[in-house]
């Protein structure tokens, strides 16, 4: 990459970050992470009773025992479930805002002044947000699996990788942002857009059930269709808990076809607002 | 085209459409204009003339519907084609969350400027324009004076060719808007290009050398400020100028007026007023002046106006 492309680069990325900095977006983020990597630490106390079996005291109650394997598979499976449905939601809240500033008028003129590409430009800020929510989301992940192997001394990686899975589901939901705010240019309409399609995409989810109850071949098609272009959120959500719990992929097809809904979105964006009048 | 203009543009036209309801609407109708490199120039017009339109499209902010512009010889649209361009727009809105200091080093690396010349151009251009002790206060926190001086120093992070100024001077007091233009002097005289987007008509004449007056999205009339302002006639003014001489003096003049005691008489050419001279001092009348009739940028604005 020619320097200026990478100086340019790195401004816009650190600028995303100096904004959700000062929107209290990332303190608030990493303050909940510690607070959750706290829990861990000082209030959930994991005894190892005989071998392989343990008990948990939380706030002076102590659990029955269990195998400690499944113990902390249990709890990391809870802790992702947790991170890809609310933190998803609170991921796309957040960043539903950083995206459409970009398009205030009288900030993107000046923008659009410098020479660089408006590609590189809605490139920087993509990127910058999805880091934004990559540290805090590795910092929580990382920080409860060291936890857990410190204390415990199990260091399955399924855990982490089921953070690369949430990760990439929320680059997918990211691409939607980015287009609706091309478009529109309001957080209001960004923010109920991309909900909107997470609870489609949890509808289609049930589309073996939903196709029973329809009449006609067309609609049964429709829902069908409708199922394979939109992100697979549900079923890709199964896939990362099944990695929390140290299984592996069984089905790749909800990976990449819900990649290609990510890249159709973020090629329409760029080319969206490569044509638009500012 | 050549690059020996900072700004030419042919036949450059923007039409807004709407769909519902269908509608269009020119903003800009096949602008020529070149501005050679080096010198000030004045973009003037009244609201909804289309000037600021005009300088989007050369900024590529906007796309043009028809016709093509080029800055230093090369097509705006491409982003190289922008790296000499410093440019402060009319309704910024600055990033709030950043400091002075934050928003130059930001704007200076999207115009490819490495950190080391960072560093060094961000506390001399705070000085430059007077807001040393403010460089680490977010943005939020500045007066709209302020803003368009850090606006203005974030337009020369680079030490670009050419400076686009859309209304530099808004709100910004009488002594600010002096060094205003005593840095953007100082510029000229290093052979920057620049280019004023501005309602203050007196600030224009003070400091450009060219200028255009655009209506309805059109050139109206365009010109050196020296050409422009030149008015035709000679005015020639006296004091006590008797009942009978007065009479015989109006019968050739363009115009009579009386200014603190005295009447000045406007003649359409030389030959005229001279021979008023002579017949004022076979009379002797003592002539209080003989000047060549000029207009201000205004009255060339506001007639330039009245007559489309």
């Amino acid at each position: 990459m020619p320097s200026n492309l990478l100086t340019a680069t790195i401004a816009l990325v650190a600028d995303t970050f100096r904004e959700a900095l000062a929107r209290k977006i990332f303190w608030g983020f990493l303050l909940c992470s510690t607070a959750f990597i706290l829990f861990f630490i000082f209030i959930m106390k994991i005894d190892v009773v005989a071998g392989a079996l343990a008990t948990v005291t939380i706030f002076g109650r102590t659990n029955d025992t269990q195998e400690i394997g499944q113990l902390v598979k249990n709890v990391q499976r809870g802790l992702g479930g947790f991170l890809y449905t609310v933190g998803m939601f609170l991921a796309v809240f957040a960043s539903a805002g950083l995206i459409s500033a970009v398009f205030e008028p009288g900030r993107i003129e000046l923008l659009l002044s410098k020479p660089v590409a408006r590609v590189h430009i809605l490139l920087g800020r993509y990127l910058g947000n999805l880091l934004v929510i990559a540290i805090n989301l590795f910092y929580l992940v990382v920080g409860v699996w060291l936890v857990f192997g410190i204390k415990v001394g199990i260091w399955g990686i399924g855990f982490l990788w089921s953070a690369v899975v949430t990760l990439f589901v929320f680059s997918v939901l990211l691409t939607i942002i980015l287009l609706i705010g091309v478009i529109w240019e309001s957080t209001a309409v960004t923010v109920l857009g991309t909900f909107g399609i997470m609870i489609l995409s949890g509808v289609l989810s049930t589309h073996t059930q939903l196709i029973k109850l329809l009449s006609s071949e067309t609609s049964r098609n429709v829902v069908r269709t409708l199922y394979y272009i939109f992100p697979k959120t549900v079923d890709i959500g199964k896939i990362a808990g099944e990695l929390s719990a140290g299984g592996g992929v069984g089905d790749w097809m909800p990976i990449w076809t819900t990649a290609l809904f990510g890249l159709t979105m973020l090629s329409l964006s760029i080319y969206i607002f490569a044509r638009r009048n500012f | 085209m050549t690059d020996a203009y900072a700004i030419e543009t042919e036949g450059l036209t923007k039409v807004f459409r709407t769909r519902f309801p269908a509608r269009e609407f020119k903003a800009v109708d096949a602008i020529s204009l070149r501005v050679p490199r080096g010198t000030t120039f004045g973009l003037l017009g009244p609201n909804g003339a289309g000037k600021t339109t005009f300088v989007k499209m050369l900024l590529s902010a906007t796309h043009p519907s028809a016709g093509r512009a080029k800055l230093f010889g090369q097509d705006c649209r491409v982003p190289e084609a922008r790296r000499p361009i410093g440019y402060l727009p009319e309704n910024h809105r600055f990033p709030t969350y950043m400091t002075g200091a934050n928003m130059l080093d930001f704007y200076g690396a999207l115009s490819g400027l490495e950190s080391t010349a960072r560093r060094r151009r961000i506390p001399e251009l705070l000085a430059l324009v007077g807001l040393e002790k403010w460089g680490g206060t977010r943005l939020g926190k500045y007066s709209k004076g302020m803003l368009q001086r850090v606006g203005l120093a974030q337009a020369m992070m680079h030490s670009p060719d050419l400076l686009i100024l859309d209304e530099p001077s808004d709100g910004v007091d009488p002594i600010g808007r002096r060094e205003i233009r005593d840095i953007l002097q100082a510029l000229e005289q290093k052979g920057v290009t620049i280019f004023l987007n501005s309602h203050l008509l007196v600030e224009v004449e003070l400091f450009c050398r060219e200028v255009a007056i655009i209506q309805n999205g059109r050139v109206a009339l365009e010109g050196t400020v020296k050409e422009l302002t030149a008015g035709s006639g000679y005015r020639v003014e006296a004091e006590g100028v008797p009942e009978a001489l007065q009479t015989e003096l109006r019968a050739t003049a363009r115009s009579v007026a009386a200014r603190d005691g005295a009447l000045q008489f406007l003649f359409a050419g030389r030959g005229e007023a001279n021979r008023a001279i002579d017949l004022l001092r076979s009379q002797q009348i003592e002539v209080e002046s003989v000047q060549r009739a000029t207009s201000t940028l205004e009255e060339v604005f506001v007639r330039t106006i009245n007559a489309k």
